[in-house]
C-alpha cells in the first residue's frame, strides 16, 4: 500500500478497453476513410508539389548531366545513396511490427501494424526511386534486371548493387503481398459497408471473403507463413544494402559489423517513424481508443532498446577502428569527429544515442506532442547517420588526391525533399482508400483481452484505485 | 552431375593458382608499366598526350574547380620529404616529388566486382577494360578505386571541348564518351588492338616495342616503360625482375634493400600492375 | 626546275568529317561532329588516293613551331586529317619525343578562332587586295618576328635588303641571351654544345633547362640519361622554384639578383677549400677571394654549409656542368667555373653550325623588343611586318608599345590568331598553322649533325583562305621586287630548289627521303673555343628596398610566354609547381604571407612603379622570402575565348632596370609592394594537398641507401 498512489484510469493501464463494441470499431475505422477535411487536401497538394519539385530536379539532371548535383571525382555518391539507405531503413518498421511481433504473440501491435505495413511498402517504393535516379544513364536502368537480352549479357552477380536489386524487389513483393493478404478480411468489411466505386474496388480486392471457418484457418496459416518468410528477408535486405559499403575497400566502409549495424539502424528509424505516424493518425482520426497510451508506451520502450543496440554497434565500430592499425580508417573516424562534417557527426550521436534516454521517462512517453518531436529528431539522427556513412569516407580515402569536402546542391536536396513528398502522397492516398487500422485484428485483441485475466494488471488496479479488478467485476455483473 | 562438381573443383584450383600468379585467368598477355620517378621531371607532356590520344574533354575552370575534370593521367606533386632529411624547414631544399598517376590496371581490381552491369572487367591481356556502351553510371567502381583514377562524365563535355573545327582532331580509334559514363586510362587499348591487328596481318607474334602508349611515346626522359610481363624478353619484365617485385603477393621479399621498385597501395592486395621506381635524392 | 607540279597535294584532298562520323563507335553519335547540325554524312572511298587506306594512319614528318626550339615531329594523319603529333625519332635534337606544347599544337591547328581571311583595317579583303596594299606601302619595312631560322629568314633578309636594309627585330622574352653573351665573351662560342648526359653533376643557376631554356625536350632526354646509372646529381640555385629546381637533389634559394655572388661564393670555396687552380684568370681569382661566405650570406641569404655542399658535390662528381641564365654576370662566373673544373671539352664542347649561314637562327631577345619600341617612338620605322610574336602583350606597360606602334605608318601582321598586336595592325594576313605549311628550320641546340628540319603540311588547309608563312613571305618578297623569285609559284617550289642547292644534289630521289626523315643534312663548320684568358667577374648588389619584394616573372613550359593561352589543353594542364589551372597566381613564402597578412586564396595587388596587377596568392616554401613570383602567360586582353583569365606580370617590368649587361627584361629586379585586397577565392588547382599524408606514394630514397652505380631500372 503505497501512500503516493496515483489514481490510474483504465486507459492508462490497459492496452485497450475490452468493452469496445464491434460495430464501433468498424464505424471508427470506416469513418476515417470518408469525408477528408480541408487539411487533408492541403497536405495532399503539398505532397504532390514536393513530388513535382523532385520531378523537375530529375528532368534538369537528366538533361544537363549528373554534374548538376555537384558530385565530383571524389564524392561519387552523396545524398541519393544516403536517402536510399534511409528509406530502406524506414521500411523495416512494418516488418518488425507485423511479422516479428506477430511471432512472439505481442498483440498490442494489432491496432498499429496496418499503417506500419503500409509505411514499409511505401518506403520501399520511395527507396526504389533512388538507385534509378543516381544512375548516370538513367534510361538504361533496366540492365540491372536479369533478362534474356539478345546480347547474351547478364548483370554482374558479384556486385552488391545487384544483390540490392534482387533483395529490394523480393522484399517489396513480399511486403505488398503481406499487406494485401493481411487486409483481406478488412477489405471484406469495407465491401459490406460502402457503395459506389469503393464497393467495386473492395469487392474486387477482397477476393470473395466470406469469413467462414475454413477461410480463416487458411488465412491464419498463410499469414503466419509469410510472416516467417518475411523476417529473414527483412534482415537480409538491409544487410545486403549494408554490403554496398561493407564490400567496398574504402576506409570507413569496409567494416564487418555493418550488416547488423544497418539492420539495427533500420529497426530504429522504423520505430521512430511508427511513433510519428502513430501520433498523427491518432490525432487526426481520433483513434484514441485503439492507439492507446500503453501501446505507445510499449513502442517507445522498444525504440529505446533498439536505440541502445544501435548505439552499442556504433561504439564497437568506433573502437574497432580506434584500436586497430588501419590508419586511413582512423583518419576517417577522426575527420568525422573533428573535421568539416563534425557538427553532423555529433548531431547524429546526440539524436541517436543521447535523445533516446528521454524515452525512459514515463512522462515523456505519455506526452503526445513531445513524442512527436522526439521521434522526428530520432529520424533526423538516423538520416544524419546514413549521410555520415557515405560522405566522410568519400571525402578522404587512401589517396590524398581524393581529399575533398563537398556539400550537396539544390538538385540533391530537391530529390530528397521530393521523396518525402512522394511518400506522403502514397500514404495520404492509402489512409483514405484502405483502412489504416486493422479492424478484425482489433476485434481479436478486444476479444482476447476480455477473456484473459492479467493478474498483475488486476493487482495494480486494486492496489491503486481500490476498485476491484475485472474478474471481480465480471463476477458481479455476471458475464459480459 | 560429375562434370558440374568437376568444374567447381577445377575452377577453384585455377582461381587459387591464379592468385599466386597474379590473376585468376589464363592471360595471353599481361600489360604493365614501370615509371621511374627519378627521371620524371613532372613536365606534363604525358598528360597532354593522353588528352590528344584518347579524346579527353577539357572542362574549363568552373568544372575543374568542382573536381569534375577528366585527366586520365595526372601528375601529382608533393613537397614533403618523409624519408629524406631536409636540412632547412623554411625551404624546400630537396625539391619536389612528381608522381604520374593513372589507372594501375590492377589484377585484382576492386572496381571490377562491384559494377552492377559488368561494364568493367579483366581482359585476357590483363587489362582492366571499361565498356562505355554498358556503363549505366552507378559510380560504384569509382568509389572502390583507392587511387581515385576513375573519372565520370558528369556532363556532355563534347560540345564545349570540341567546337568545330576542333572536332576534326578527334581520334577516330575510340569513342567520345557521352554523359553518364565512367572512363579511365586504358593503357591506350586502341593502340594495343591496332598492334595486334598489324601483327596478325603480318603473320607474326607481338613483340616488345610494337605497342607504345601515348604517354610512353612522348615522355622526354623515357621515364615510362610499357610492355608485356608474360614476354620474358621484354624490357618491362626485365625491370620487374631486376626490382624483385612479384605479382600475387603484397609482401615483396627483396634481397637487395637498395632496389627502388615498389607498387602503390599493394598492401590492399589489389595487385596493381604499375611499378614505380623510387626517386633518389643526394643529401 | 621552274614549275613543279605537286602531286602529293592531290591525295591530301580531304573529305574531312565523313570518316570521323563513320568511325566513331560509342554510345552516342553527337550531331556536332558533322558540319551541319543534325545531319550525319558518311562518305565511302570508292576510289581513294593511293596512299589512303581508311582506318590506317599514315605518318608524315614535320617540324614543331610551338616554341623556338623547333623539334622534329611526326604527324599521324587519318583520312586526310592530322590527329596527333609525336616526336620524330630521326631528329637528333629531340629523338622521338615532344613536350606538352607540341602535343597541343593540334588544338591550335583546329582552333575555332583562327583568322580565316585577310583583313584590311579590320574589314575582310582578298589576298590580291591585301598583297597589293602591302607592296605599295611597305617599302623599307622593318621586320619584327619571334626567333626564326631557315629559308623563311632568307626571304626576310632578301626583302630587307631590297628595301634598304631595315632592321630585323627578333623578340623572345624567354631566351638564353645572358648565357649566350657570356659564353661568347668567355669561350668565344655563343651556343656551346651541352652534354648533360655525360655530366655527373649539374648546377643550374636560374637556368630552367628542363622547362623553358633552350630546347627543353633535348635537355630532358639528356636528363633521362643523366639520371641513369651512374646517376648524376642535380643542384639548383634560384630565387623561386622552377621545374628544374623541383627535380634537384639540392635546391638552394637565393635572394633575387644575388646569383652571381652565390656562384662566386662557390668559386671561393673551390679555390680555398679544394684548391682548384685559377692561375690563368687572376681577375677571377681576385673576385673569388673577395667573395667570402660571410659576404655571400649577407648578399643572398645562402649559408656557408650550402655553398660548401655545392662545391663538394662538384668536386666529387666530375665532369660537372654549370649552367646559368640568371643574368650575364652569373653566366660569366658559371663559365669560369666550368673552365676551372675542367668541364670545357667534356660536358661543354664547341658548337658546330651549318655552313649555310643565311639559314642560321636569330634567337630573339627582349632587348630587341625594347629597341623596337624606342625606334618606333623616335619615328625611325616607317612600316613593319609583325609575325610570330605579340609585342603589345609582351612589352612592359612603361614601354607603351601601343603608342610606339601608332607611330609606325604601316603595319602588317602575319598571324593565325587575333591577338593584342594584330588588332593594332593595318593589314592582317592569315597564316596557316604550322601543321599545314612548308618551311625549313635550323634547331637552336642542334648537335653536330648539321640538320635542317623540314616543316611540311600534314594536311590540306583547314581554312581555304590561309596561306603558309613561307608562301606569304614569298609573295611579299616578290611584291617588293626581290630578284630571282618569279619562277616560283609557291613556297614549296622555292624550297625544293633551295634545299637542293643546300645539300648540293639534284633532288628527285632524295627529296622523298628528306621528307620521310623530316630533315636535310648539310655541311657544318666546326669551331673551337677561345684559347682562354682572363675574365673579369662582377656582380651587382641586389637592390633591396625595405618593405618591397622583388618580382620574378617566371616562364612555364605550357603557356610559355603567353602564346599558348588560347589552347584549352595547356590552360587545363596544371602548372608543374603550383598545380594551378586556368588562372594566374603569385607565389610567396609563408613568412612573407604572414607579414602581409595573406592566406591561401587571398587576392593581392602587386604594384611596381609601372603599374599594378591583382591576383591570388599561392603560399609555399619554394621561394625566397624577399621574392614574389608571378608566372607569365596569362592576362591577355584580346586573345580569344579561352585566354580570358589571369594577369600579365610582364606589364610591371621596367625596361631600364634589366640585366645590366644584356638588358634582358626577364632578369630585371623590379621592386613591388604587395597588399591584400580583402577578396578571397580558392585558387583552382589539381590537388589541394601538398603532402602524401604518410602514404607511400611518391617514395624517395637517399643516395646513401642507393648505389649510384647500380642502375635500378
Amino acid at each position: 500500500m503505497s501512500e503516493n498512489h496515483q489514481h490510474l484510469t483504465n486507459e492508462q493501464v490497459k492496452d485497450i478497453d475490452e468493452n469496445i463494441a464491434w460495430a464501433k470499431i468498424n464505424n471508427d475505422v470506416l469513418n476515417s476513410m470518408k469525408n477528408p477535411r480541408k487539411g487533408y487536401w492541403v497536405a495532399l497538394v503539398l505532397s504532390a508539389l514536393l513530388f513535382g519539385v523532385m520531378i523537375y530536379a530529375e528532368v534538369y539532371q537528366y538533361r544537363n548531366g549528373m554534374g548538376e548535383t555537384l558530385l565530383n571525382t571524389s564524392h561519387m555518391w552523396d545524398l541519393y545513396i544516403s536517402s536510399f539507405v534511409f528509406w530502406i531503413g524506414m521500411s523495416h518498421s512494418g516488418t518488425l511490427l507485423s511479422a516479428i511481433l506477430h511471432l512472439v504473440h505481442a498483440d498490442w501491435r494489432k491496432p498499429i501494424y496496418r499503417f506500419a505495413e503500409a509505411m514499409t511498402t511505401f518506403s520501399l517504393l520511395t527507396a526504389g526511386l533512388f538507385p534509378v535516379i543516381h544512375l548516370g544513364r538513367v534510361w538504361n536502368f533496366y540492365w540491372v534486371m536479369p533478362y534474356m537480352s539478345d546480347r547474351g549479357i547478364w548483370p554482374n552477380f558479384r556486385s552488391p548493387l545487384i544483390w540490392d536489386a534482387f533483395a529490394i524487389t523480393s522484399y517489396l513483393t513480399s511486403s505488398v503481398l503481406f499487406l494485401y493478404i493481411g487486409m483481406i478480411p478488412d477489405l471484406a468489411i469495407c465491401r459490406d459497408n460502402t457503395t459506389g466505386w469503393r464497393k467495386t474496388l473492395y469487392t474486387f480486392l477482397s477476393l470473395g471473403w466470406r469469413g467462414d471457418d475454413r477461410q480463416w484457418r487458411h488465412f491464419r496459416f498463410t499469414y503466419l507463413m509469410i510472416a516467417c518468410f518475411l523476417i529473414p528477408l527483412a534482415v537480409s535486405v538491409h544487410s545486403i544494402v549494408s554490403m554496398d559499403f561493407a564490400m567496398a575497400i574504402m576506409p570507413g566502409w569496409h567494416v564487418t559489423t555493418f550488416p547488423p549495424y544497418f539492420v539495427a539502424g533500420a529497426l530504429y528509424s522504423g520505430c521512430a517513424a511508427i511513433i510519428t505516424l502513430f501520433v498523427l493518425l491518432r490525432y487526426f482520426f481520433k483513434f484514441e481508443e485503439y492507439m492507446t497510451m500503453p501501446i505507445l508506451d510499449k513502442v517507445c520502450k522498444l525504440t529505446f532498446v533498439i536505440a541502445m543496440v544501435w548505439t552499442y554497434l556504433n561504439l564497437i565500430e568506433f573502437s574497432a577502428v580506434w584500436y586497430g592499425h588501419d590508419i586511413p580508417s582512423k583518419e576517417v573516424l577522426i575527420a568525422k569527429a573533428t573535421g568539416p562534417y563534425s557538427i553532423f557527426f555529433w548531431g547524429m550521436m546526440f539524436f541517436g544515442s543521447v535523445l533516446p534516454f528521454s524515452l525512459l521517462s514515463k512522462a515523456v512517453r505519455r506526452n503526445m506532442k513531445i513524442m512527436f518531436f522526439i521521434s522526428i529528431f530520432l529520424n533526423v539522427g538516423m538520416f544524419l547517420e546514413r549521410w555520415m556513412i557515405v560522405t566522410p569516407t568519400l571525402s578522404m580515402g587512401y589517396h590524398p588526391q581524393g581529399f575533398n569536402v563537398m556539400w550537396p546542391g539544390w538538385v540533391e536536396w530537391a530529390m530528397v525533399g521530393g521523396s518525402f513528398g512522394w511518400f506522403g502522397l502514397l500514404f495520404l492516398v492509402f489512409v483514405k482508400v484502405f483502412p489504416c487500422v486493422s479492424m478484425y485484428e482489433v476485434k481479436e485483441m478486444v476479444y482476447h483481452r476480455k477473456r484473459t485475466t492479467y493478474a498483475d494488471v488486476d493487482e495494480m488496479m486494486e492496489l491503486h484505485s481500490g476498485v476491484p479488478g475485472p474478474e471481480a467485476q465480471t463476477q458481479q455483473s455476471g458475464g459480459a | 552431375m560429375p562434370s558440374l562438381l568437376g568444374n567447381v573443383f577445377k575452377g577453384w584450383s585455377d582461381y587459387s593458382k591464379g592468385i599466386e600468379q597474379g590473376g585468376n585467368q589464363k592471360y595471353e598477355h599481361m600489360f604493365s608499366m614501370s615509371i621511374d620517378l627519378d627521371k620524371c621531371t613532372g613536365c606534363n607532356a604525358c598528360s597532354t598526350a593522353c588528352y590528344a590520344e584518347n579524346n579527353l574533354a577539357w572542362v574549363g575552370e568552373y568544372k575543374f574547380a568542382s573536381r569534375q575534370s577528366m585527366h586520365w593521367m595526372r601528375i601529382e606533386r608533393y613537397f614533403d620529404e618523409p624519408d629524406v632529411g631536409s636540412s632547412d624547414p623554411e625551404s624546400l631544399d630537396r625539391g619536389a616529388s612528381f608522381l604520374p598517376m593513372m589507372c594501375q590496371q590492377c589484377n585484382a581490381a576492386p572496381c571490377e566486382p562491384v559494377c552492377p552491369v559488368a561494364a568493367t572487367y579483366h581482359t585476357v591481356d590483363a587489362l582492366n577494360a571499361q565498356v562505355y556502351n554498358r556503363c549505366i553510371g552507378s559510380r560504384y567502381c569509382a568509389n572502390n578505386c583507392p587511387f581515385r583514377v576513375r573519372y565520370f562524365n558528369f556532363y556532355d563535355n563534347a560540345p564545349t571541348a570540341w567546337p568545330a573545327p576542333m572536332d576534326q582532331g578527334l581520334n577516330p580509334d575510340l569513342s567520345v564518351r557521352s554523359k553518364g559514363v565512367m572512363e579511365k586510362c586504358t593503357f591506350c587499348i586502341q593502340r594495343i588492338r591496332g598492334a595486334n591487328e598489324t601483327a596478325k596481318r603480318e603473320g607474326r607474334e607481338l613483340k616488345d616495342g610494337d605497342i607504345v602508349t601515348a604517354c610512353q611515346q612522348t615522355c622526354p626522359t623515357s621515364a615510362i616503360v610499357f610492355g608485356d610481363l608474360l614476354d620474358k624478353t621484354s624490357e618491362i619484365s626485365k625491370i620487374w625482375k631486376r626490382q624483385q617485385v612479384k605479382l600475387g603477393t603484397y609482401k615483396q621479399e627483396k634481397e637487395n634493400k637498395d632496389l627502388r621498385g615498389y607498387r602503390i597501395f599493394e598492401e590492399l592486395n589489389i595487385e596493381p600492375k604499375v611499378l614505380y621506381l623510387e626517386r633518389v635524392r643526394e643529401v | 626546275m621552274s614549275k613543279t607540279k605537286i602531286d602529293r597535294r592531290n591525295f591530301l584532298k580531304v573529305l574531312g568529317l565523313g570518316s570521323a562520323g563513320a568511325a566513331l563507335a560509342g554510345c552516342d553519335m553527337p550531331s556536332y561532329v558533322t558540319s551541319d547540325e543534325g545531319k550525319e554524312n558518311i562518305y565511302s572511298y570508292l576510289a581513294p588516293e593511293e596512299y589512303v587506306i581508311p582506318g590506317i594512319g599514315v605518318w608524315y614528318a614535320s617540324t614543331c613551331q610551338q616554341c623556338p626550339a623547333s623539334c622534329g615531329v611526326h604527324g599521324r594523319v587519318r583520312e586526310g586529317r592530322v590527329l596527333k603529333l609525336e616526336g620524330n625519332p630521326d631528329a637528333s635534337v629531340n629523338k622521338g619525343k615532344i613536350c606538352q606544347m607540341g602535343q597541343a599544337a593540334i588544338q591550335g591547328h583546329f582552333h575555332p578562332e583562327r583568322i580565316e581571311n585577310p583583313l584590311i583595317n579590320g574589314q575582310k579583303a582578298t589576298w590580291d587586295e591585301a598583297l597589293a596594299l602591302v607592296a605599295k606601302k611597305s617599302g623599307g619595312a622593318a621586320w619584327l618576328t619571334g626567333a626564326m631560322s631557315g629559308h623563311q629568314r632568307v626571304l626576310i633578309d632578301a626583302h630587307r635588303t631590297a628595301g634598304g636594309n631595315a632592321r630585323h627585330y627578333a623578340v623572345e622574352v624567354v631566351n638564353a641571351r645572358p648565357w649566350e653573351d657570356a659564353s661568347l665573351a668567355t669561350l668565344g662560342d655563343a651556343n656551346p654544345n651541352l652534354h648533360i648526359d655525360k655530366a655527373r653533376a649539374v648546377l643550374a643557376v636560374g637556368a630552367d633547362f628542363l622547362g623553358t631554356w633552350g630546347n627543353p625536350v633535348k635537355s630532358m632526354r639528356d636528363y633521362g640519361n643523366f639520371r641513369s646509372a651512374p646517376r648524376g646529381v642535380l643542384m639548383s640555385i634560384e630565387p623561386a622554384m622552377s621545374m628544374t629546381g623541383a627535380n634537384s637533389d639540392i635546391w638552394v634559394t637565393a635572394r633575387p639578383g644575388s646569383e652571381a655572388a652565390v656562384l662566386m661564393g662557390v668559386g671561393h670555396i673551390l679555390t680555398t677549400k679544394h684548391g682548384v687552380s685559377v692561375a690563368d684568370m687572376p681577375s677571377a681569382a681576385l673576385a673569388f677571394a673577395d667573395m667570402t661566405p660571410t659576404k655571400v650570406l649577407g648578399l643572398s641569404d645562402v649559408k656557408e654549409e650550402q655553398l660548401a655542399k655545392i662545391a663538394d658535390t662538384l668536386m666529387a662528381n666530375s665532369p660537372s656542368l654549370i649552367l646559368a641564365n640568371a643574368n650575364h654576370d652569373t653566366a660569366k662566373v658559371a663559365q669560369v667555373l666550368n673552365m676551372m673544373l675542367g668541364n670545357v671539352g667534356q660536358t661543354l664542347t664547341p658548337s658546330a653550325a651549318i655552313t649555310a649561314e643565311a639559314l642560321l637562327p636569330v634567337t630573339g631577345s627582349s632587348k630587341d623588343l625594347v629597341e623596337f619600341a624606342m625606334d618606333a617612338k623616335a619615328g625611325k620605322i616607317s612600316s613593319v611586318f609583325i609575325s610570330g610574336t605579340n609585342p603589345v602583350f609582351l612589352a612592359p606597360s612603361k614601354l607603351d608599345m601601343a603608342g610606339a606602334l601608332a607611330k609606325v605608318g604601316f603595319k602588317v601582321a602575319i598571324a593565325d590568331f587575333h591577338d593584342e598586336t594584330t588588332t593594332a595592325c593595318d593589314v592582317v594576313l592569315p597564316a596557316s598553322s604550322a601543321l599545314e605549311a612548308w618551311g625549313t628550320h635550323v634547331p637552336v641546340d642542334g648537335s653536330d649533325a648539321g640538320e635542317v628540319y623540314i616543316q611540311q603540311p600534314l594536311m590540306e588547309n583547314v581554312h581555304a583562305n590561309t596561306r603558309g608563312l613561307g608562301d606569304i613571305l614569298l609573295a611579299v618578297a616578290k611584291g617588293a621586287g626581290v630578284d630571282g623569285l618569279a619562277e616560283f609559284e609557291d613556297y614549296y617550289g622555292y624550297l625544293r630548289t633551295a634545299v637542293s642547292a643546300l645539300i648540293g644534289s639534284d633532288l628527285e630521289g632524295d627529296w622523298n627521303s628528306i621528307l620521310q626523315k623530316g630533315k636535310a643534312v648539310t655541311a657544318v663548320n666546326h669551331s673551337n673555343f677561345n684559347a682562354g684568358g682572363d675574365v673579369a667577374l662582377g656582380f651587382s648588389e641586389p637592390a633591396a628596398k625595405a618593405g618591397t619584394l622583388t618580382l620574378i616573372t617566371s616562364a612555364r613550359q605550357g603557356l610559355f610566354d603567353g602564346r599558348h593561352a588560347n589552347l584549352p589543353w595547356l590552360q587545363e594542364a596544371p602548372d608543374q609547381i603550383s598545380k594551378a589551372v586556368w588562372d594566374s597566381w603569385a607565389e610567396i613564402h609563408p613568412k612573407t604571407a604572414a607579414k602581409i597578412g595573406a592566406k591561401d586564396g587571398d587576392y593581392i595587388t602587386i604594384t611596381s612603379a609601372n603599374g599594378s596587377i591583382t591576383t591570388r596568392v599561392f603560399i609555399y616554401k619554394g621561394i625566397h622570402q624577399d621574392a614574389i613570383s608571378v608566372p607569365m602567360g596569362r592576362g591577355h586582353t584580346n586573345y580569344g575565348l579561352y585566354a580570358k583569365n589571369g594577369v600579365n606580370p610582364l606589364s610591371l617590368l621596367d625596361a631600364s632596370s634589366g640585366d645590366r649587361q644584356t638588358t634582358e627584361l626577364l632578369n630585371s629586379g623590379v621592386s613591388v609592394t604587395v597588399k591584400p585586397t580583402g577578396d578571397n577565392r580558392h585558387l583552382v588547382r589539381l590537388m589541394d594537398v601538398d603532402s602524401q599524408h604518410g602514404r607511400k606514394l611518391a617514395a624517395t630514397i637517399t643516395a646513401d641507401q642507393f648505389d649510384r652505380n647500380q642502375g635500378g631500372a
